[in-house]
């Protein structure tokens, strides 16, 4: 049983960081932009599809279609954000309202052109670790690491670069940052594509792991936002902490309780957390 | 004034010849229709249908039509994609009784689908015939007022049920346990309580275990099903699951796999990982096609129609609803004498036994019985064969 529940927190850890990856890019967006970006779950799929045609459509090697993948949604989150919801500016429900038409018009164009059949990508990197009695699949490893350079990448970017600072000080103070010269404009934009960049990298290593299908982003933007909130919006951490609690409710709940239930074990964390501290884990009290 | 009298008596004479001209082409047009989903995660075995129910149309109408009564008559296929979704299914289904006036429906394969239309279906009694593969629609054949329900695959259980023979073939194995990992949903549920009752029956311990629609990790209730040791785990019924959780499972120490519905794919693409893949397929068409010269005939057939690679892997499917129950049907209508009667054409159906892909008949209930395949593909690839006919 004892390397069942640690098989499980390792696996939880791991599909956590998916989670993860996506609460950071609502947390930054929420952050600079004022709206929740629910349109990040599609930017994620639409990361996967794109990786899947380049490598079992064109060709391409999978460690060159990813950043790739990653460059095509970071452009489409930006030609999105500078037509789009750059009128919804610290709008809340505009920009709920938006985002939930641009997912509509995505998945259809997705149905169009690749219809709602699972598409299976070939095997990156087969075979697993054996850690003790644990069993960890070697891709899950991979993603694992790469997501949490980028995590770190994104923290360290934001904490010690002058553009992290300043996207600091506009979310605390969005007149006294423009005041001091920041090009709030370019910074909203930025954070807007970078953004759907961590969503469609979320979505490209995805790929490598699960079979795709259009519906795929509805979940994960669930599991972002209740990462994010469980978090604290505003926490670069703690969306990483909040997707990896989440993951791993999953992962320990389907031990103890039904299986078919998996969905509801994280939302039960999120729940009990609010209960006693409303501003979510992370936050300040 | 005797100029507009002859536009207006012009005019009436248009209008009679073309109604005359579209009624009496009217009559001599079978319409039949279908109800699958041709795309969606659960297009598996609507696709294949839709593929083989067009070819099958497009057959006979090029070779003049086919013969009733001494009159002529051409098909016209009216087949809509359901995409999976019974609201849609339902939609489809008044459009085609209301206003097409089909009475002749192929489908649903799946259970949620025929769930959703049965209650306006059953409203519509002795006016057409549905024709599908839904497990669901065993538990209603023979029931007073479902005259309009015949069932187009082969039933699981009972003594020449396949499923009831595989799981024998399991005990001769000399397997002691099975774990079932099956989606939470209509179909998922009925398929637990015909094989709780198989496994029990052959003394086999059975476990169950269930995953939420559209989960992709099943790590977690693997890890749980693989801590238990069963000796094969029976899992899910879709490919759009199969792969997921066949490539999870081998990851797991999971390799031995037993299944009643799904491809061979998800083996295939995992074949140097597992260790055992045992399953039910209609016909194994890679070893057919080169056996059986109607079979080499039909894949020629579909390549030259849709100009593509033949799908091997899901061409099993058309088993159910598909391209020989075309061919059927107009058979049954040639022995009915009618195209219009489907109480007899229901009647002839149930008579005769069809020569085609598939030897197909029906019982007395409504329900198909063909001859099928027990397909065993073990580690790197290797696949071996049964051929069954059932009695």
């Amino acid at each position: 049983m004892l390397q069942l529940v640690v098989g499980q927190l390792l696996n939880g850890v791991i599909v956590g960081t998916l989670y993860a990856i996506i609460a950071l890019g609502v947390t930054l967006t929420f952050g600079i932009t004022g709206i929740v970006n629910f349109a990040l779950g599609v930017f994620m799929m639409l990361g996967a599809y794109v990786t899947w045609y380049l490598t079992d459509g064109i060709g391409i090697a999978y460690p060159l279609a990813v950043p790739l993948a990653v460059a095509c949604i970071a452009l489409i989150g930006l030609a999105v954000d500078q037509s789009l919801f750059r009128f919804t500016r610290n709008n809340l429900i505009n920009g709920l309202i938006v985002s939930i038409g641009l997912i509509s018009v995505i998945v259809a164009i997705v149905l169009m052109i690749w219809t709602t059949t699972p598409q299976n990508m070939h095997y990156v990197l087969p075979g697993v670790l054996r850690l003790g009695g644990v069993v960890v699949p070697k891709m899950k490893a991979v993603v694992f690491v790469v997501l949490l350079l980028v995590i770190l990448f994104t923290y360290g970017a934001l904490t010690r670069t002058w553009a992290g600072r300043a996207a600091y000080a506009y979310a605390q103070n969005a007149e006294a940052a423009a005041l001091m010269g920041i090009r709030t404009g370019v910074l909203q934009a930025g954070v807007a594509a970078y953004s759907a960049a961590l969503a469609g990298l979320g979505g490209a290593l995805y790929a490598s792991l699960y079979s795709i299908t259009p519906e795929i982003g509805s979940s994960y933007i669930l599991k972002g936002v209740e990462a994010a909130i469980l978090a604290g919006i505003g926490s670069v951490m703690g969306s990483f902490a909040g997707g990896i609690i989440i993951g791993v409710a999953e992962g320990v709940g389907s031990i103890f309780l039904p299986s078919a239930y998996n969905d509801a074990y994280g939302l039960v964390f999120l729940v009990l957390i609010l209960l006693l501290r409303p501003a979510g884990l992370f936050a300040p009290r | 004034m005797k100029l507009a009298t002859a536009i207006i008596e012009s005019a009436m004479v248009s209008i009679v010849s073309v109604a005359w001209f579209a009624t009496a082409h009217a009559q001599d047009v079978v319409k039949i229709g279908e109800i699958e989903a041709q795309t969606g995660p659960l297009n598996t075995y609507g696709w294949m249908s839709s593929q083989g129910m067009r070819m099958a149309v497009d057959e006979i109408n090029k070779a003049g039509g086919f013969q009733v009564g001494g009159k002529t008559y051409k098909l016209d296929l009216i087949n809509p994609d359901t995409q999976g979704n019974p609201q849609q299914a339902l939609i489809q289904l008044k459009k085609m009784l209301e206003e097409d006036k089909v009475k002749y429906v192929f489908g649903p394969f799946l259970t949620n689908i025929f769930k959703g239309i049965e209650g306006y279906a059953k409203q519509h009694n002795g006016q057409f015939l549905l024709m599908g593969g839904a497990t669901q629609i065993h538990y209603e054949l023979g029931k007073p007022g479902n005259d309009y329900l015949m069932r187009t695959w082969n039933w699981d259980a009972g003594p020449s049920g396949f499923g009831t023979l595989m799981v024998e073939d399991l005990r001769k194995k000399g397997v002691k346990k099975v774990a079932m990992l099956m989606q939470n949903d209509a179909f998922g549920h009925v398929a637990a309580d015909i094989y709780r009752e198989a496994f029990k029956n052959a003394g086999i311990a059975f476990e169950e275990n269930w995953f939420e629609p559209g989960t992709k990790d099943y790590s977690a209730v693997l890890a749980k099903i693989g801590a238990g040791k069963p000796d094969y785990l029976f899992p899910g019924y879709t490919d759009a699951v199969l792969y997921d959780i066949v490539q999870q499972a081998t990851q797991l120490g999971l390799t031995k796999f037993w299944l009643v519905r799904g491809s061979l794919g998800p083996a295939l693409k995992n074949k140097d990982y597992i260790d055992d893949y045992i399953a039910y397929i209609p016909k194994y068409f890679e070893e057919a096609e080169k056996s059986e010269p109607k079979v080499a005939k039909f894949v020629a057939a579909y390549k030259a129609f849709y100009k593509k690679d033949f799908p091997y892997d899901q061409a099993p499917l058309c088993s159910s609803s598909c391209y020989d129950h075309v061919y059927m049907l107009v058979d049954a209508m040639k022995r009915a004498g009618t195209v219009d009667d489907v109480a007899k054409v229901k009647a002839a159906l149930e008579g005769f036994t069809y020569d085609g892909l598939w030897k197909i008949r029906y019982d007395n209930t409504g329900e198909e019985i063909f001859n099928f395949d027990i397909v065993d593909v073990q580690k790197g690839g290797k696949i071996s064969v049964t051929h069954e006919q059932p009695r």
